[in-house]
């Protein structure tokens, strides 16, 4: 029995083992897709360049198509299935008449017929939810040709990974599966007729027959998306025009009455669905390269002549970079306003046409004339692009910034380092007015590490305007180039998915209340402190904190108009005024602590000579009104600068609720801080008062020496081994650099330098018998004023 | 209302500060990959073919040193150096078109990795992929070549097609067009024979006797990383369309109808075979962790690139055999390879993807 049961048992292995390993004709033909596929593309490619055993080749291709693939085809797409096996019927045909012009258009007719039937097994596995399927087929498809600088996507492969993984629903998948596959083959077909052009000058009527055949089937494969832009009457045409072509190919005929058609059609014509973020990108990419068109202009021509090449090069590189994101959006853009989008594609046209005759030396118009092109084309853009995407981008900010760098090193490439440093400064400024109010809030920890690529950092990577001052190497620049990419890379990675409303105003409130802290402090201290007659210092300090904010108001309406081309020079705006700042703050610290010398002195001369006295407040009002207005505008410039970037990406209104809530924030801290002090008995509020200037003038001393450093005014000398972290520069203007802790212990020193001077002067003077150096700082009050009476 | 101003200040106090603690790390960002590949086989292959390069070089500029002295004794004076001393004229010659002919294909066995490289690609545009700034003033190799007479050739191109150029004559700019150079005695001037200019030669191989070394020294600096073996392969990989449009517009394809000045000695198949033999070792390092991805796909990629080079090699050793292909033949063989060389970069990009790695441009 035992024996009866083992031999049993042992049947049934078998026959499970045989079930097993005998693989259902279904799924023996779906595995290993990818590499049938690539075997029968061989065997067709072999039978064309060894027509000795073409036979046998192209026999052997038609076995793997029928063992491996046609049942699954065939069940998926079976037209395309009766197309494939009609164009092996005319590659067998094709051979025995020992007609390779024929066998080449038929053998491209087979190719592209599986990437067609490859192209919808993944889709409607996709539309299924089957993601193994989707990604069996998937890989057999083509991609855009890659060169060196153009690298194949890999949008539809990471999709299809993420389907059904929560994240990504199948139309979320189709749709970048399709942006993928039909952008790569509509790419083909652009190629297959540039190069169908040239076969034809060559008369290569082989590979003419291949190319006619590639881009038939490239345009069978586009046709319901083609169908679906243009219409089922005009795709049918269109699908009849390459007919036409394909045929006068296989017949080694002429194509050249069919190209120009063919190209007519196929105008406007965009294949891949771009998504609106895409849509938002070009757009942004659109506009901004295009003001940047008068600018290059500008600098390459004078008197009506080229003086700079490299500039009008520069000039037509934009313009061209508009235009291609201008056809990428054509066929969205006509769907809207066919009229203007008309216009439009005119105007870059007639643009070109000018830039090109200058770069020829035919007809160099004036600058004045492209800026008035330009500007009318802009107008026909903005009247014509809808809101949503005429919203600031941020991806489209580090495009400009990497073709602003892109022309730096062109230019150091053609030797002329003055053209490059004016595009590394073009960079800066889109950073600047970009990106970096956003990485202020949301990633601070890049702004340092950028600055110092930019500048003059002398880390591993030595920054570029100090590279680009010494006219160091290309490599050198390349070397610090690719650092600065890979962190551009990381913070535009940081960035991305931080444009929600609060989180703009969020930033807006966060940029206001750290801007103005410093500021408001500083008043606030200094407000508190001037009772009794010295009250009277509180009007011009307010004075000046209103000029101030109006200049910021004046500097935001400039930036937008003339300043433009000026926002490169933010940092060495900045670093004037904070001199400014620092200045007068050692002026006021130093009075601070002489109080007493100046209010012995001005009662005296009050008492006598009035014009002596006047003279000596006036002073002292321009002091208070200019430390006022400097405090406050040093910040004012970049947080203009700031804002208005936040503005264009998220609109007025809730940048504005941001800057409210920062404000509130600044003068609560204001409020505090002249509250507190208040409190206090007044002595011990000079002495806090001394301390928080002490402190603000630290920071701005720090901060100021780092701009410095920044724009090339000062030398920068790392304190080796010293790391601090990023928030000790942002908050506390404290930089590991020998040049700035040194210049603070320098004003630290000063400053309490000051005081214990003044209080061996007062302590002399008392010792000498003058009541009045009795170091009460109000000489008509003997105590504290009254609590809560400033 | 103090408690309110109080409140607003601190909570905004509490968001500014939560940005120093819950911030990404504090630490200058740099590269995020996890370097786990061992990926120093790849500096072995370049260190050992780069130390084999310098020593050709090295061996050029000595040729080109005896020629120099030969034309130096001569006053320069060519048409007497080729009646008097010819014999010894064209050994020199002969021995720095060997050591030329030694390099060249040295160099193409590292050039995918050197011009994948963005550290290392500047070397690349110098020495082989540079045009000249007639041809190309933005893409031009950035070096101005000066010459021992003190003459100044502004942007002349890459070191290799110079020198190559002048050893064989396709630049007339650099050749002594009216001196009669019969290198074979044989009374007949055939491709070739041509009396270089010493200057040009001399400076041209000194100068790439001068950035081998660099190169050397710059490979040793060098710790490859995997976004860079990445980088390398999906830069370099489909390069096949204009290395097979070089081809073509040779002389092994388009013989004498060729203006090309480069690509004359040896034929741009043999350099193809190399570049994508110095691939194929990259790939080897970064295989183990392609297969972490995708076992299948980093299998075919493997199979890919080898069958890409054996397809070439097949059309070589035929060209090598007396077949003679012709423009249109060359086309067609080039779209091929090109179309094998973007599927297999296709496939390296979505690995790439798919690990997450970064490519460095």
């Amino acid at each position: 029995m035992m024996r009866t049961l083992w031999r049993a048992s042992w049947r049934w292995v078998l026959i499970v083992g045989l079930l097993w390993t005998g693989v259902s004709p279904a799924s023996a033909q779906t595995s290993n897709v990818a590499e049938q596929v690539e075997a029968l593309r061989i065997h067709l490619l072999t039978a064309q360049l060894q027509p000795d055993e073409a036979t046998a080749n192209l026999s052997r291709a038609a076995q793997i198509y029928q063992t491996a693939l046609e049942e699954s085809i065939a069940a998926a797409a079976p037209d395309v299935n009766a197309h494939i096996l009609g164009a092996f019927d005319d590659a067998r045909k094709a051979l025995e008449a020992g007609n390779m012009v024929a066998y080449a258009a038929a053998r491209a007719q087979i190719w592209t017929g599986l990437l067609h039937a490859a192209y919808r097994m993944a889709t409607e596995a996709v539309d299924a939810g089957d993601k193994a399927t989707a990604q069996q087929w998937l890989p057999v498809r083509e991609f855009r040709h890659a060169t060196r600088f153009s690298h194949p996507r890999a949008d539809a492969t990471l999709a299809i990974v993420r389907l059904g993984e929560g994240g990504m629903d199948a139309a979320s998948v189709r749709q970048a599966v399709d942006a993928d596959l039909l952008d790569a083959y509509q790419a083909r077909l652009r190629e297959a007729l540039t190069a169908l052009t040239a076969a034809e000058a060559q008369a290569h009527s082989v590979r003419r027959a291949e190319l006619a055949g590639l881009a038939a089937g490239y345009f069978a494969i586009l046709t319901p998306a083609f169908a679906k832009a243009k219409g089922e009457v005009a795709a049918e045409e269109t699908a009849a025009l390459f007919a036409k072509l394909l045929a006068a190919a296989r017949n080694g005929e002429s194509i050249q009455a069919f190209t120009p058609l063919v190209e007519k059609a196929l105008e406007n014509f965009q294949a891949a669905p771009l998504t609106p973020a895409e849509q938002a990108r070009r757009a942004a990419q659109m506009v901004r390269f295009l003001a940047l068109v008068p600018v290059e202009y500008r600098r390459g021509v004078r008197n009506g002549e080229v003086t700079v090449d490299l500039e009008i090069r520069e000039a037509i590189t934009f313009l061209e970079g508009a235009q291609a994101a201008f056809n990428d959006l054509s066929a969205d853009l006509a769907a809207l306003n066919a009229d203007l989008t008309m216009q439009a594609h005119k105007g870059f046209e007639h643009l070109h046409a000018q830039l090109t005759a200058a770069a020829m030396r035919q007809a160099v118009a004036e600058p004045d004339a492209i800026q008035q092109a330009v500007d009318r084309l802009d107008a026909d853009l903005r009247t014509l692009l809808p809101p949503a995407w005429q919203k600031q981008d941020s991806q489209a900010d580090f495009d400009m910034i990497q073709a602003a760098l892109d022309q730096m090193e062109r230019a150091v490439a053609a030797g002329d380092y003055r053209a490059a440093a004016s595009a590394h400064l073009d960079a800066y400024a889109l950073l600047e007015s970009g990106p970096e109010a956003r990485l202020l809030a949301f990633a601070p920890q890049y702004i340092i590490p950028l600055e110092d690529l930019f500048w003059y950092g002398q880390g591993e990577h030595p920054g570029l305007a100090h590279l680009l001052e010494r006219q160091a190497s290309l490599q050198e620049i390349r070397a610090t180039r690719s650092a600065l990419d890979a962190l551009l890379a990381e913070a535009q990675d940081a960035l991305s998915g931080q444009s929600s409303p609060l989180a703009v105003a969020l930033n807006a409130s966060i940029i206001v209340f750290r801007e103005g802290l410093e500021a408001v402090v500083i008043l606030a201290a200094l407000m508190a402190s001037m009772v009794g007659q010295r009250r009277i210092y509180r009007r011009p300090m307010a004075w000046g904190v209103a000029a101030a904010l109006v200049a910021s108001a004046l500097t935001w309406w400039l930036l937008q108009t003339v300043l433009a081309a000026f926002r490169g020079y933010g940092e060495r705006l900045e670093a004037i005024v904070s001199l400014v700042a620092i200045g007068v703050l050692l002026l006021i610290t130093n009075w601070f602590f002489h109080r007493v010398y100046w209010t012995d002195w001005m009662a005296d001369l009050h008492a006598r000579k009035r014009s002596l006295l006047g003279g000596a407040v006036a002073g002292q009002f321009l002091g208070f009104l200019t430390l006022g207005f400097s405090s406050v505008y040093r910040e004012g410039f970049e947080t203009v600068l700031f804002l208005q970037a936040l503005v264009l990406e998220a609109g007025a209104w809730t940048v504005l609720q941001g800057v409210a809530l920062g404000m509130i924030g600044v003068l609560g801290v204001g409020w505090l801080t002249f509250r507190l002090q208040s409190r206090l008995p007044y002595k011990r509020m000079l002495v806090v008062t001394g301390v928080l200037i002490g402190a603000v003038l630290l920071v701005m001393v720090g901060n100021t020496v780092h701009v410095m450093q920044l724009v090339g005014w000062m030398p920068l000398h790392p304190i080796q081994g010293v790391t601090l972290p990023y928030w000790s520069g942002l908050w506390f203007g404290l930089y590991p650099t020998w040049e700035g802790v040194g210049l603070q212990f320098a004003a630290a020193a000063f400053v309490i330098g000051s005081y214990f001077l003044a209080e061996a002067g007062r302590k002399r003077a008392v010792a000498g018998g003058n009541p009045r150096a009795s170091g009460s700082g109000a000489p008509h009050q003997a105590s504290r004023p009254v609590s809560g009476n400033p | 209302m103090q408690r309110i101003f109080a409140f607003v200040m601190a909570a905004l106090l509490l968001v500014a500060g939560c940005q120093a603690a819950t911030s990404p790390s504090a630490e200058a960002p740099g590269r995020s990959a996890v370097e786990t590949v061992d990926l120093s086989e790849i500096k072995r292959y370049l260190q050992a073919n780069v130390q084999a390069l310098e020593e050709a070089a090295s061996a050029l500029a000595a040729a080109s040193d005896r020629y120099y002295a030969l034309a130096s004794e001569a006053n320069f004076d060519y048409a007497a150096l080729w009646q008097r001393r010819s014999a010894e004229a064209v050994e020199a010659l002969m021995a720095a078109r060997t050591a030329w002919m030694t390099a060249s294909p040295l160099y193409e066995k590292v050039e995918g990795i050197v011009a994948g490289t963005p550290a290392l690609a500047t070397f690349d545009v110098i020495l082989d992929a540079g045009a000249s700034g007639e041809e190309d003033p933005e893409n031009a190799a950035p070096i101005d070549l000066t010459l021992p007479d003190g003459r100044i050739l502004p942007r002349p191109g890459n070191l290799f097609g110079v020198t190559e150029s002048t050893l064989w004559g396709t630049d007339p700019d650099y050749v002594l067009a009216d001196v009669t150079a019969d290198w074979d005695g044989d009374g007949a001037l055939g491709f070739g024979e041509v009396a270089p200019d010493a200057n040009v030669l001399k400076g041209g191989a000194d100068a790439l006797y001068q950035y081998v070394v660099e190169l050397s020294q710059a490979v040793e600096a060098w710790e490859p990383t995997t976004a860079e073996a990445f980088t390398a392969l999906i830069v370099m990989t489909p390069t096949m369309s204009e290395y097979f449009a070089s081809w073509r517009d040779s002389r092994f394809v388009a013989r004498e109808a060729s203006t090309q000045r480069d690509f004359v000695a040896i034929s741009r198949l043999a350099d193809i075979q190399d570049i994508l033999g110095g691939l194929e070792v990259v790939y080897a390092q970064v295989r183990p962790l392609a297969e972490t991805a995708n076992p299948e796909q980093a299998a075919q990629i493997a199979a890919g690139l080898s069958a890409l080079k054996s397809f070439v090699a097949d059309i070589y050793a035929q060209e090598q055999a007396g077949r003679r292909y012709t423009p249109e033949e060359a086309d067609i063989l080039g779209a091929e390879a090109q179309n094998r060389a973007t599927a297999i970069t296709g496939q390296i990009s979505q690995i790439a993807a798919e690990l997450g790695i970064e490519l460095v441009e």
